[in-house]
Protein backbone atom coordinates (compact mmCIF):
# COMPACT_ATOMS: atom_id res chain seq x y z
CA UNK A 1 0.00 0.00 0.00
CA UNK A 2 1.13 3.46 -0.71
CA UNK A 3 2.06 5.98 2.34
CA UNK A 4 0.47 9.34 2.47
CA UNK A 5 1.40 11.66 -1.03
CA UNK A 6 3.33 14.46 1.10
CA UNK A 7 3.26 17.74 -0.94
CA UNK A 8 6.31 19.86 0.08
CA UNK A 9 5.31 23.49 -0.70
CA UNK A 10 5.61 27.18 0.28
CA UNK A 11 2.10 28.75 0.17
CA UNK A 12 4.30 32.12 -0.83
CA UNK A 13 4.50 30.41 -4.00
CA UNK A 14 2.49 30.22 -6.89
CA UNK A 15 3.01 26.88 -8.10
CA UNK A 16 2.88 25.09 -4.38
CA UNK A 17 -0.75 27.17 -4.19
CA UNK A 18 -1.80 25.67 -7.34
CA UNK A 19 -0.77 22.10 -6.06
CA UNK A 20 -2.33 22.65 -2.94
CA UNK A 21 -5.36 23.84 -4.62
CA UNK A 22 -5.34 20.72 -6.91
CA UNK A 23 -4.93 18.19 -3.76
CA UNK A 24 -7.95 19.80 -1.65
CA UNK A 25 -10.37 20.29 -4.40
CA UNK A 26 -10.17 16.77 -5.66
CA UNK A 27 -9.98 15.45 -2.07
CA UNK A 28 -6.29 13.73 -2.29
CA UNK A 29 -4.96 12.23 1.05
CA UNK A 30 -2.22 14.21 1.71
CA UNK A 31 0.29 15.82 4.10
CA UNK A 32 1.41 19.39 3.92
CA UNK A 33 5.02 19.95 4.88
CA UNK A 34 5.67 23.67 4.96
CA UNK A 35 8.83 24.32 3.40
CA UNK A 36 9.99 28.33 3.97
CA UNK A 37 11.75 30.03 1.43
CA UNK A 38 11.93 33.55 3.63
CA UNK A 39 14.17 31.29 6.11
CA UNK A 40 16.06 29.38 3.46
CA UNK A 41 14.90 26.12 4.31
CA UNK A 42 14.75 24.69 0.54
CA UNK A 43 18.25 24.71 1.01
CA UNK A 44 18.72 22.28 4.12
CA UNK A 45 19.81 18.93 3.40
CA UNK A 46 16.77 17.24 3.99
CA UNK A 47 15.00 18.78 1.68
CA UNK A 48 17.75 18.68 -0.97
CA UNK A 49 17.36 14.69 -0.98
CA UNK A 50 13.75 15.22 -1.74
CA UNK A 51 14.61 17.69 -4.59
CA UNK A 52 18.34 18.05 -5.79
CA UNK A 53 16.73 21.69 -7.27
CA UNK A 54 16.07 23.12 -3.99
CA UNK A 55 12.82 24.37 -4.96
CA UNK A 56 9.07 23.97 -3.97
CA UNK A 57 6.37 22.50 -4.80
CA UNK A 58 7.93 18.80 -4.83
CA UNK A 59 5.91 15.67 -4.04
CA UNK A 60 6.63 12.43 -2.43
CA UNK A 61 4.55 9.74 -2.98
CA UNK A 62 5.84 5.98 -1.82
CA UNK A 63 9.51 6.19 -3.12
CA UNK A 64 8.78 8.49 -5.97
CA UNK A 65 10.23 12.10 -5.75
CA UNK A 66 9.15 14.77 -8.49
CA UNK A 67 9.11 18.23 -8.83
CA UNK A 68 8.13 20.87 -11.34
CA UNK A 69 4.50 21.80 -10.60
CA UNK A 70 2.97 21.26 -14.09
CA UNK A 71 4.53 17.57 -13.75
CA UNK A 72 3.49 17.55 -10.54
CA UNK A 73 -0.33 18.24 -11.49
CA UNK A 74 -0.34 16.06 -14.36
CA UNK A 75 0.47 13.06 -12.37
CA UNK A 76 -2.11 13.91 -9.61
CA UNK A 77 -4.80 14.18 -12.08
CA UNK A 78 -3.91 10.88 -13.81
CA UNK A 79 -2.38 8.60 -11.01
CA UNK A 80 -5.25 9.15 -8.67
CA UNK A 81 -8.49 7.84 -9.06
CA UNK A 82 -11.88 9.76 -9.70
CA UNK A 83 -10.68 12.81 -10.91
CA UNK A 84 -12.88 14.99 -12.91
CA UNK A 85 -11.57 14.74 -16.39
CA UNK A 86 -11.86 18.61 -16.82
CA UNK A 87 -9.10 18.94 -15.12
CA UNK A 88 -7.03 17.45 -17.51
CA UNK A 89 -9.12 15.83 -20.43
CA UNK A 90 -8.32 12.34 -21.44
CA UNK A 91 -8.79 13.24 -25.06
CA UNK A 92 -5.72 14.04 -26.85
CA UNK A 93 -6.70 17.09 -28.87
CA UNK A 94 -7.99 18.91 -25.80
CA UNK A 95 -5.25 17.78 -23.53
CA UNK A 96 -2.90 18.95 -26.46
CA UNK A 97 -3.91 22.50 -25.69
CA UNK A 98 -3.49 22.41 -22.51
CA UNK A 99 -0.11 21.69 -22.89
CA UNK A 100 0.18 24.43 -25.10
CA UNK A 101 -0.54 27.27 -22.42
CA UNK A 102 1.42 25.19 -20.10
CA UNK A 103 4.62 25.54 -22.16
CA UNK A 104 4.01 29.19 -22.71
CA UNK A 105 3.27 29.99 -19.36
CA UNK A 106 7.13 29.45 -17.95
CA UNK A 107 8.67 32.00 -20.25
CA UNK A 108 6.05 34.87 -20.43
CA UNK A 109 3.17 34.49 -17.49
CA UNK A 110 5.84 33.11 -15.17
CA UNK A 111 8.69 34.89 -15.85
CA UNK A 112 6.96 38.60 -16.52
CA UNK A 113 5.32 38.24 -13.39
CA UNK A 114 7.64 36.36 -11.11
CA UNK A 115 10.65 39.23 -11.47
CA UNK A 116 8.11 42.33 -11.65
CA UNK A 117 6.81 41.05 -8.19
CA UNK A 118 10.53 40.03 -6.32
CA UNK A 119 11.90 43.10 -7.66
CA UNK A 120 9.84 45.45 -6.71
CA UNK A 121 7.87 44.32 -3.39
CA UNK A 122 9.77 40.77 -2.01
CA UNK A 123 13.03 40.67 -2.65
CA UNK A 124 14.13 42.06 0.69
CA UNK A 125 11.97 39.45 2.40
CA UNK A 126 14.30 36.66 0.21
CA UNK A 127 17.45 38.50 1.50
CA UNK A 128 18.16 40.12 -1.74
CA UNK A 129 18.45 43.51 -3.14
CA UNK A 130 15.40 45.26 -5.49
CA UNK A 131 16.23 45.64 -8.92
CA UNK A 132 14.26 47.73 -10.94
CA UNK A 133 15.88 47.56 -14.13
CA UNK A 134 14.71 44.00 -13.88
CA UNK A 135 11.65 45.27 -13.07
CA UNK A 136 11.01 47.54 -15.99
CA UNK A 137 12.23 44.82 -18.49
CA UNK A 138 9.66 42.06 -16.54
CA UNK A 139 7.11 44.56 -16.70
CA UNK A 140 6.92 44.18 -20.09
CA UNK A 141 7.15 40.29 -20.58
CA UNK A 142 4.17 40.12 -18.14
CA UNK A 143 1.96 43.36 -20.19
CA UNK A 144 2.85 41.50 -23.31
CA UNK A 145 1.56 38.17 -21.33
CA UNK A 146 -1.93 39.66 -20.10
CA UNK A 147 -2.35 40.90 -23.36
CA UNK A 148 -1.98 37.06 -25.33
CA UNK A 149 -4.06 35.50 -22.00
CA UNK A 150 -6.70 38.28 -23.01
CA UNK A 151 -6.60 37.73 -26.72
CA UNK A 152 -5.70 34.35 -27.08
CA UNK A 153 -5.88 32.17 -24.50
CA UNK A 154 -8.98 33.63 -23.07
CA UNK A 155 -10.79 33.27 -26.73
CA UNK A 156 -13.95 31.06 -26.58
CA UNK A 157 -17.17 30.46 -25.15
CA UNK A 158 -16.32 29.65 -21.51
CA UNK A 159 -15.22 31.09 -18.75
CA UNK A 160 -11.56 29.53 -18.39
CA UNK A 161 -8.54 28.80 -20.72
CA UNK A 162 -9.08 27.58 -24.23
CA UNK A 163 -12.94 28.47 -23.97
CA UNK A 164 -13.46 25.80 -21.89
CA UNK A 165 -16.11 25.55 -19.26
CA UNK A 166 -14.90 24.11 -16.01
CA UNK A 167 -11.22 24.82 -15.24
CA UNK A 168 -8.26 22.48 -16.16
CA UNK A 169 -5.02 22.77 -14.33
CA UNK A 170 -3.80 24.89 -15.84
CA UNK A 171 -6.48 27.40 -15.07
CA UNK A 172 -5.33 26.85 -11.76
CA UNK A 173 -1.39 26.90 -12.20
CA UNK A 174 -1.70 30.54 -14.35
CA UNK A 175 -4.26 32.01 -11.81
CA UNK A 176 -1.91 31.40 -8.72
CA UNK A 177 0.50 32.95 -10.52
CA UNK A 178 -1.54 36.11 -11.27
CA UNK A 179 -2.41 36.47 -7.34
CA UNK A 180 0.79 37.08 -6.54
CA UNK A 181 0.21 40.46 -8.14
CA UNK A 182 -2.11 41.04 -4.62
CA UNK A 183 1.13 42.28 -2.75
CA UNK A 184 2.14 45.26 -5.15
CA UNK A 185 0.72 48.70 -3.86
CA UNK A 186 -3.30 48.56 -4.88
CA UNK A 187 -2.19 51.50 -7.78
CA UNK A 188 0.17 49.42 -9.17
CA UNK A 189 -1.67 46.82 -9.32
CA UNK A 190 -4.78 48.60 -10.66
CA UNK A 191 -2.47 49.79 -13.84
CA UNK A 192 -1.78 46.33 -14.79
CA UNK A 193 -4.64 44.67 -14.77
CA UNK A 194 -7.27 46.61 -15.00
CA UNK A 195 -7.02 46.88 -18.83
CA UNK A 196 -7.28 43.35 -19.36
CA UNK A 197 -11.12 42.81 -18.56
CA UNK A 198 -10.82 38.76 -19.55
CA UNK A 199 -8.66 38.33 -16.97
CA UNK A 200 -10.32 39.92 -14.12
CA UNK A 201 -13.55 37.78 -14.85
CA UNK A 202 -11.23 34.65 -15.26
CA UNK A 203 -9.45 35.01 -12.24
CA UNK A 204 -12.89 35.96 -9.93
CA UNK A 205 -14.39 32.86 -11.72
CA UNK A 206 -11.66 30.40 -11.22
CA UNK A 207 -11.69 31.64 -7.57
CA UNK A 208 -15.54 31.09 -7.19
CA UNK A 209 -15.15 27.50 -9.31
CA UNK A 210 -12.31 26.50 -6.48
CA UNK A 211 -13.74 28.00 -3.49
CA UNK A 212 -13.63 27.67 -0.40
CA UNK A 213 -10.59 26.25 -1.07
CA UNK A 214 -9.22 28.91 -3.44
CA UNK A 215 -9.36 31.62 -0.35
CA UNK A 216 -7.80 29.48 2.16
CA UNK A 217 -4.61 28.61 0.20
CA UNK A 218 -4.79 32.22 -0.40
CA UNK A 219 -4.87 33.06 3.31
CA UNK A 220 -1.60 33.98 3.71
CA UNK A 221 -0.78 36.05 1.01
CA UNK A 222 -3.77 38.00 1.23
CA UNK A 223 -1.96 38.06 5.55
CA UNK A 224 1.17 39.21 3.80
CA UNK A 225 -0.43 41.66 1.69
CA UNK A 226 -2.13 43.78 4.73
CA UNK A 227 1.47 43.92 5.73
CA UNK A 228 2.44 45.17 3.02
CA UNK A 229 -0.44 47.42 2.92
CA UNK A 230 0.53 49.09 6.50
CA UNK A 231 3.94 49.57 6.11
CA UNK A 232 3.36 51.42 2.96
CA UNK A 233 0.62 53.53 4.81
CA UNK A 234 3.47 54.36 7.66
CA UNK A 235 6.16 55.24 5.08
CA UNK A 236 3.57 57.83 3.41
CA UNK A 237 3.06 59.01 6.74
CA UNK A 238 6.34 59.43 8.53
CA UNK A 239 9.02 58.31 5.76
CA UNK A 240 10.24 54.89 4.78
CA UNK A 241 11.30 52.75 7.12
CA UNK A 242 13.52 49.59 7.20
CA UNK A 243 11.93 46.67 5.71
CA UNK A 244 11.27 44.35 8.63
CA UNK A 245 9.95 41.58 6.38
CA UNK A 246 12.81 40.04 5.84
CA UNK A 247 12.61 36.12 7.65
CA UNK A 248 9.56 36.94 9.52
CA UNK A 249 8.24 34.30 10.96
CA UNK A 250 4.93 35.85 11.76
CA UNK A 251 4.22 35.13 8.31
CA UNK B 1 -0.35 14.13 -46.80
CA UNK B 2 -2.50 16.18 -43.58
CA UNK B 3 -0.13 16.53 -40.89
CA UNK B 4 2.00 20.29 -42.18
CA UNK B 5 4.92 21.36 -39.93
CA UNK B 6 5.60 25.04 -39.78
CA UNK B 7 9.40 25.52 -39.28
CA UNK B 8 12.61 27.00 -39.39
CA UNK B 9 15.88 24.74 -39.60
CA UNK B 10 17.87 27.56 -38.07
CA UNK B 11 15.10 27.32 -34.46
CA UNK B 12 15.96 24.37 -32.38
CA UNK B 13 12.47 23.70 -31.19
CA UNK B 14 11.78 23.27 -34.70
CA UNK B 15 14.15 20.82 -35.47
CA UNK B 16 13.10 18.85 -32.53
CA UNK B 17 10.07 17.84 -34.38
CA UNK B 18 11.24 17.40 -37.99
CA UNK B 19 13.63 15.35 -36.56
CA UNK B 20 10.96 13.05 -34.55
CA UNK B 21 8.81 12.85 -37.09
CA UNK B 22 11.46 11.45 -39.41
CA UNK B 23 12.69 9.16 -36.73
CA UNK B 24 8.98 7.84 -36.15
CA UNK B 25 8.09 7.32 -40.13
CA UNK B 26 5.87 10.16 -39.48
CA UNK B 27 4.46 11.56 -43.32
CA UNK B 28 4.33 15.67 -43.54
CA UNK B 29 4.44 18.78 -45.32
CA UNK B 30 7.63 20.64 -43.91
CA UNK B 31 6.81 24.16 -44.44
CA UNK B 32 9.52 26.64 -44.13
CA UNK B 33 8.46 30.06 -42.36
CA UNK B 34 11.88 32.12 -42.47
CA UNK B 35 12.39 34.12 -39.13
CA UNK B 36 15.29 35.91 -41.13
CA UNK B 37 12.09 37.99 -43.15
CA UNK B 38 10.09 38.23 -40.54
CA UNK B 39 7.36 35.07 -41.64
CA UNK B 40 6.13 34.48 -38.87
CA UNK B 41 4.88 38.17 -38.56
CA UNK B 42 2.61 37.67 -42.08
CA UNK B 43 -1.06 37.46 -41.80
CA UNK B 44 -1.11 34.08 -43.28
CA UNK B 45 1.28 32.60 -40.42
CA UNK B 46 -1.25 34.33 -37.78
CA UNK B 47 -4.11 32.64 -38.97
CA UNK B 48 -1.95 29.19 -38.63
CA UNK B 49 -0.49 30.76 -34.87
CA UNK B 50 -1.51 33.35 -33.33
CA UNK B 51 1.08 33.70 -31.34
CA UNK B 52 3.52 34.24 -34.18
CA UNK B 53 6.09 31.92 -32.94
CA UNK B 54 7.47 28.23 -34.46
CA UNK B 55 7.12 25.48 -34.71
CA UNK B 56 3.27 24.67 -35.12
CA UNK B 57 1.38 22.25 -37.14
CA UNK B 58 -2.07 21.33 -38.32
CA UNK B 59 -3.32 17.96 -38.39
CA UNK B 60 -6.14 17.38 -40.45
CA UNK B 61 -8.25 20.81 -38.96
CA UNK B 62 -6.25 20.87 -35.72
CA UNK B 63 -3.61 23.30 -34.99
CA UNK B 64 -0.99 23.20 -32.21
CA UNK B 65 2.18 25.50 -31.43
CA UNK B 66 5.05 24.73 -28.27
CA UNK B 67 7.18 22.22 -29.29
CA UNK B 68 6.59 20.28 -26.42
CA UNK B 69 2.89 20.27 -27.00
CA UNK B 70 3.48 19.48 -30.54
CA UNK B 71 5.75 16.40 -29.16
CA UNK B 72 3.79 14.78 -26.45
CA UNK B 73 0.87 14.87 -29.27
CA UNK B 74 2.72 13.18 -32.30
CA UNK B 75 3.96 10.62 -29.58
CA UNK B 76 0.52 9.62 -28.56
CA UNK B 77 -1.56 10.42 -31.97
CA UNK B 78 0.55 8.08 -34.17
CA UNK B 79 0.60 4.44 -34.23
CA UNK B 80 3.85 2.59 -34.00
CA UNK B 81 5.50 5.19 -32.02
CA UNK B 82 7.74 3.40 -29.93
CA UNK B 83 6.98 3.48 -25.75
CA UNK B 84 10.05 5.36 -25.00
CA UNK B 85 9.69 8.46 -26.70
CA UNK B 86 7.18 10.00 -24.13
CA UNK B 87 6.21 6.53 -21.76
CA UNK B 88 2.95 5.11 -20.54
CA UNK B 89 4.40 4.53 -17.51
CA UNK B 90 2.81 7.49 -15.58
CA UNK B 91 6.02 8.16 -13.31
CA UNK B 92 8.60 7.51 -15.94
CA UNK B 93 6.32 10.08 -18.09
CA UNK B 94 6.19 12.52 -14.67
CA UNK B 95 10.37 12.81 -14.96
CA UNK B 96 9.77 13.49 -18.19
CA UNK B 97 7.76 16.06 -17.71
CA UNK B 98 9.39 17.17 -15.24
CA UNK B 99 12.95 18.13 -17.23
CA UNK B 100 10.61 19.13 -19.93
CA UNK B 101 9.10 22.02 -17.62
CA UNK B 102 12.56 23.11 -16.28
CA UNK B 103 14.02 23.30 -19.72
CA UNK B 104 11.73 26.43 -20.21
CA UNK B 105 13.57 28.77 -18.05
CA UNK B 106 16.93 27.21 -17.57
CA UNK B 107 18.30 25.68 -20.59
CA UNK B 108 16.29 27.37 -23.13
CA UNK B 109 16.36 30.63 -21.21
CA UNK B 110 19.94 30.57 -20.94
CA UNK B 111 21.00 29.15 -24.15
CA UNK B 112 18.77 30.57 -26.74
CA UNK B 113 19.36 34.26 -26.02
CA UNK B 114 23.07 33.81 -25.50
CA UNK B 115 23.59 32.41 -29.14
CA UNK B 116 21.26 35.11 -30.70
CA UNK B 117 23.35 37.72 -28.87
CA UNK B 118 26.98 36.00 -29.61
CA UNK B 119 26.47 35.36 -32.99
CA UNK B 120 23.04 34.54 -34.45
CA UNK B 121 21.30 38.33 -34.14
CA UNK B 122 22.78 39.87 -37.39
CA UNK B 123 20.83 37.11 -39.40
CA UNK B 124 17.76 37.83 -38.36
CA UNK B 125 18.42 41.42 -38.68
CA UNK B 126 18.96 42.18 -34.89
CA UNK B 127 22.21 43.56 -33.34
CA UNK B 128 24.24 41.59 -30.84
CA UNK B 129 24.36 42.42 -27.28
CA UNK B 130 27.00 41.52 -25.65
CA UNK B 131 25.64 42.58 -22.72
CA UNK B 132 22.77 40.53 -22.63
CA UNK B 133 24.45 37.43 -24.31
CA UNK B 134 26.92 37.75 -20.69
CA UNK B 135 23.57 37.13 -18.27
CA UNK B 136 22.39 34.58 -20.75
CA UNK B 137 25.65 32.74 -20.47
CA UNK B 138 25.14 32.27 -16.83
CA UNK B 139 21.95 30.71 -17.22
CA UNK B 140 23.35 28.40 -19.70
CA UNK B 141 26.42 27.61 -17.88
CA UNK B 142 24.46 26.66 -14.56
CA UNK B 143 21.89 24.38 -16.79
CA UNK B 144 24.93 22.58 -18.02
CA UNK B 145 26.09 21.85 -14.51
CA UNK B 146 22.20 20.80 -13.72
CA UNK B 147 22.44 18.57 -16.68
CA UNK B 148 25.61 17.09 -15.78
CA UNK B 149 25.36 16.52 -12.03
CA UNK B 150 21.61 15.54 -12.12
CA UNK B 151 19.50 15.15 -15.23
CA UNK B 152 22.22 12.37 -16.59
CA UNK B 153 22.31 10.67 -13.06
CA UNK B 154 21.76 7.06 -13.68
CA UNK B 155 23.09 4.09 -15.41
CA UNK B 156 21.92 4.78 -19.16
CA UNK B 157 23.17 7.61 -21.60
CA UNK B 158 19.99 9.57 -21.89
CA UNK B 159 18.32 11.92 -19.62
CA UNK B 160 17.16 10.73 -16.19
CA UNK B 161 19.46 7.90 -16.54
CA UNK B 162 17.49 5.89 -19.54
CA UNK B 163 18.43 4.03 -21.76
CA UNK B 164 16.61 4.98 -24.91
CA UNK B 165 15.75 8.43 -25.80
CA UNK B 166 12.48 10.60 -25.05
CA UNK B 167 11.24 13.61 -26.52
CA UNK B 168 13.18 15.73 -23.83
CA UNK B 169 16.42 14.37 -25.01
CA UNK B 170 15.77 15.59 -28.28
CA UNK B 171 14.49 18.54 -27.78
CA UNK B 172 16.95 19.71 -24.95
CA UNK B 173 19.78 18.48 -27.43
CA UNK B 174 18.58 20.19 -30.32
CA UNK B 175 18.83 23.25 -27.84
CA UNK B 176 22.66 22.71 -27.04
CA UNK B 177 23.04 22.28 -31.13
CA UNK B 178 22.37 26.13 -31.31
CA UNK B 179 26.19 26.66 -30.31
CA UNK B 180 27.44 25.31 -33.40
CA UNK B 181 26.77 28.64 -34.51
CA UNK B 182 29.39 30.45 -32.13
CA UNK B 183 32.83 30.48 -32.33
CA UNK B 184 34.57 26.89 -31.46
CA UNK B 185 36.75 28.24 -28.33
CA UNK B 186 33.49 29.61 -26.92
CA UNK B 187 31.49 26.03 -27.52
CA UNK B 188 34.46 24.17 -26.25
CA UNK B 189 34.62 26.76 -23.45
CA UNK B 190 31.08 25.97 -22.20
CA UNK B 191 30.87 22.14 -22.91
CA UNK B 192 34.62 21.02 -22.49
CA UNK B 193 34.00 20.54 -18.75
CA UNK B 194 30.91 18.53 -18.71
CA UNK B 195 31.69 15.12 -20.45
CA UNK B 196 28.26 13.51 -19.34
CA UNK B 197 26.43 15.91 -21.55
CA UNK B 198 29.13 15.80 -24.27
CA UNK B 199 28.35 11.93 -24.26
CA UNK B 200 24.91 12.64 -24.19
CA UNK B 201 24.80 14.80 -26.94
CA UNK B 202 26.99 12.07 -29.21
CA UNK B 203 24.44 9.01 -28.08
CA UNK B 204 21.15 10.94 -28.82
CA UNK B 205 22.55 11.87 -32.27
CA UNK B 206 23.90 8.19 -32.87
CA UNK B 207 20.02 7.11 -31.71
CA UNK B 208 18.51 9.43 -34.28
CA UNK B 209 21.06 9.68 -37.46
CA UNK B 210 20.38 9.75 -40.50
CA UNK B 211 17.94 12.19 -39.42
CA UNK B 212 19.82 14.36 -36.51
CA UNK B 213 22.45 15.07 -38.80
CA UNK B 214 20.19 16.00 -42.20
CA UNK B 215 18.20 18.39 -40.15
CA UNK B 216 21.00 19.88 -38.38
CA UNK B 217 23.30 20.34 -41.41
CA UNK B 218 20.96 23.51 -42.77
CA UNK B 219 23.02 24.99 -39.22
CA UNK B 220 26.25 25.17 -41.70
CA UNK B 221 24.35 27.34 -44.13
CA UNK B 222 23.48 29.64 -41.33
CA UNK B 223 26.90 29.48 -39.92
CA UNK B 224 28.64 30.85 -43.48
CA UNK B 225 25.58 33.74 -43.48
CA UNK B 226 27.13 34.63 -39.97
CA UNK B 227 30.40 34.40 -41.02
CA UNK B 228 29.34 36.59 -44.41
CA UNK B 229 27.52 39.67 -42.55
CA UNK B 230 30.18 39.72 -39.47
CA UNK B 231 33.00 40.12 -42.27
CA UNK B 232 31.04 43.09 -44.17
CA UNK B 233 32.74 46.56 -43.42
CA UNK B 234 31.10 48.73 -40.20
CA UNK B 235 28.54 50.85 -41.89
CA UNK B 236 25.85 48.36 -41.43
Amino acid sequence: MMTRLKVYADRMSQPSRAVLLFCRLNRLDFHEIKVDISKRQQLSPEFKEINPMEKVPAIVHGNFNLFESHAILIYLATAFPGIADHWYPADIHRRAKIHSVLDWHHSNLRHGALTYVVNTVLAPALGRPLNPQAAAEAEKVLLSSLSKLENIWLKGDGAFLLGGFQPSIADLSMVCELMQLEVLGEKDRSRILTPYKKVLQWIEDTRTATNPHFDEVHNILFKVKRKFQEQRLREANSGPEPNNMGGSSKM
Amino acid sequence: MSLKVYADRTAQPSRAVLIFCKVNGIKFEEITVELAKQQQFSPEYKAINPLKKLPAIVDGGFKLSECHAILIYLASAFPGVPDHWYPTDLQRRAKINSVLSWHHLNLRHGGAPFVLNTALAPVMGLPLNPKAAAEAEKILSRSLATLEKVWLNGNGPFLLGSFQPSIADLSLVCEIMQLELVDKKIKDRLLGPHKKVQRWIESTRNATNPHFDEVHSFLIEVKAKIGVLTALPSKM
